[in-house]
């Protein structure tokens, strides 16, 4: 065996004993020492990618592979066909590929309402492949039609994954603003009339009702847009921050006590106050972890200059006295 | 104490150096390498807002602990949604080549996209009678080592050697 094929058949070892369901950290450090040897990267990330290919186009590639056997008129659960026609060669493998799964639990019916208590976060699956995970304190509905895939945002906040289908168009509708894709991963927050989208890949077409002309955004890039006032505001952000979220972590930069505060009181009942404006505009960085209220508001104290008071009702925040600094 | 932020600082600094053959790591399970480049980033965001109180005998298995938890959430969501529910789109993504917006492929990719499924297809064809069979059973039903052992009534490590030789002939002949 050359040298080259010696690498390409370790590496392959390697990925195979690396899928095992018992990996562990001893697999870890004897692959990180063999990684080291020359060539071995290259001849890993060659059989990584071919092996990805395969499981992405593992039903397709199935399809190909089995007798061409058309299951037609016998379908285990009931799909809209139509859009699928008129793709032309590979429309076959497509079918094959689409009637060998069982997905059919996963369609949603129309108009599906999804809704998030305080607290909460869930992932939503949609019949289409697209992925959403909506926040805490949140709701939206989706309709899936033939010409497009449609979701309302009415309040909260939601990261989109959206499967590619040039055919329906994914249209998401926040307040008078539509942010229009095709299949791609962003962020997007509806929170006391403010809009905010973020992209982390793809990209994103956000227009306002009555404007002709949409902005087009890339990865890395996040709309602001205050209701009724003039054009939103498109700069660059870490997307790590905006949706770390996702792993019950809000990242702040530079960000004014109000705002953390209404983010706060949308994961618990008991509402935080703030005694003033100049307490609002107190300004915080770092990472709070979102676990119980108390919690959260201890660390809030011991961060910044501020102090807090329970009430019958809330938890009021206050400035402290600038003592000596 | 410092020693906790020592400890801290001692944790980022071998994420910032394992980095890549984390990604490496995840990549195979996960059979995504975005994904994988996806939860290294979730995996920093962990450590770097970590409170750190008691100091870190072993950052190396702190590393690998989160890591591997943060991979078994992504391989549970992913169960959840259909393992393989995202062939089919490819399909549609690569024959209905469009216009309208900056991440689809241009008429040339949609023919080589054709092209290397019709390799991809002679290529496992080819494979030894065995060896084609332990593929498709794991790679293309999706069983995993040990179903396909009891399926093929041969031992887990006899498997392995099976689809590894086979992911070494599929990627000579494709790469």
């Amino acid at each position: 065996m050359s040298r080259s094929a010696q690498y390409l058949q370790e590496a392959a070892d390697w990925l195979t004993r690396l899928q095992r369901s018992d990996v562990g950290e001893a697999d870890w450090l004897a692959f990180d020492a063999w990684l080291e040897e020359p060539g071995a990267r290259e001849a890993y990330d060659a059989v990584q990618a071919v092996d990805e290919e395969i499981f992405e186009r593992g039903a397709v590639l199935r399809g190909a592979l089995t007798e061409p056997r058309r299951v037609v008129g016998k379908r285990p659960f009931s799909v809209d066909w139509r859009w699928l026609s008129g793709l032309g060669a590979t429309a076959a493998a497509a079918a094959i590929a689409l009637t060998l799964a069982p997905w059919g639990e996963l369609l949603p019916q129309p108009d599906t309402l999804y809704s998030t208590a305080k607290g909460e976060s869930r992932a939503i699956q949609l019949a289409d492949g697209s992925r959403i995970d909506l926040n805490t304190d949140s709701n939206l509905s989706v309709r899936l039609e033939d010409d497009a895939r449609r979701v309302t945002i009415h309040d909260g906040q939601a990261l989109f994954d959206v499967a590619h289908d040039e055919r329906r168009p994914f249209v998401i509708t926040v307040g008078d603003e539509t942010v229009r894709v095709l299949g791609t991963k962003f962020d997007v927050r509806r929170r006391d009339g403010r809009l905010a989208v973020t992209v982390l890949r793809g990209s994103v077409e956000v227009s306002t009702e009555g404007e002709g002309k949409a902005v087009r955004l890339r990865p890395g890039q996040m709309l602001e847009h205050v209701d009724g006032a003039g054009a939103p505001v498109v700069r660059v952000v870490s997307t790590e921050d905006q949706v770390s979220w996702r792993s019950g972590r809000l990242v702040y930069r530079d960000q004014t006590l109000g705002r953390i505060v209404s983010d706060l009181n949308h994961y618990f009942e008991r509402p935080l106050r703030l005694e003033s404006a100049s307490t609002a505009n107190l300004r915080f960085s770092g990472v709070l972890i979102v676990d119980g209220q108390d919690a959260m508001v201890r660390r809030l104290t011991s961060l910044m200059p501020i102090s807090a008071t329970p009430t019958d009702d809330s938890i009021l925040l206050r400035e402290r006295p600038s003592t000596a600094k | 104490m410092s020693d906790t932020h020592s400890d801290k600082v001692a944790l980022l600094r071998l994420y910032e150096e394992k980095r890549a053959n984390l990604v490496r790591v995840f990549a195979a399970r996960l059979n995504s390498r975005a994904e994988a480049e996806d939860l290294v980033q979730d995996l920093f965001i962990r450590i770097s807002g970590l409170e750190i109180l008691e100091p870190i005998d072993n950052p190396s298995a702190l590393l690998h602990r989160i890591g591997s938890n943060l991979m078994l959430d992504r391989l549970r969501s992913q169960k959840r949604s259909g393992a393989r529910d995202t062939d089919w789109r490819d399909v549609n993504t690569t024959v209905l080549a469009g216009q309208e917006v900056a991440d689809q492929p241009p008429a040339d990719d949609v023919v080589n996209s054709r092209q290397r499924l019709q390799a991809l297809v002679k290529a496992v064809e080819d494979l030894p009678e065995k060896t084609q069979q332990a593929f498709r059973l794991h790679k293309l039903e999706g069983l995993s080592h040990a179903e396909t052992a009891r399926r093929m009534n041969i031992s887990v490590s006899t498997v392995e050697k099976h689809i590894s030789s086979a992911l070494k002939t599929l990627t000579r002949r494709l790469r």
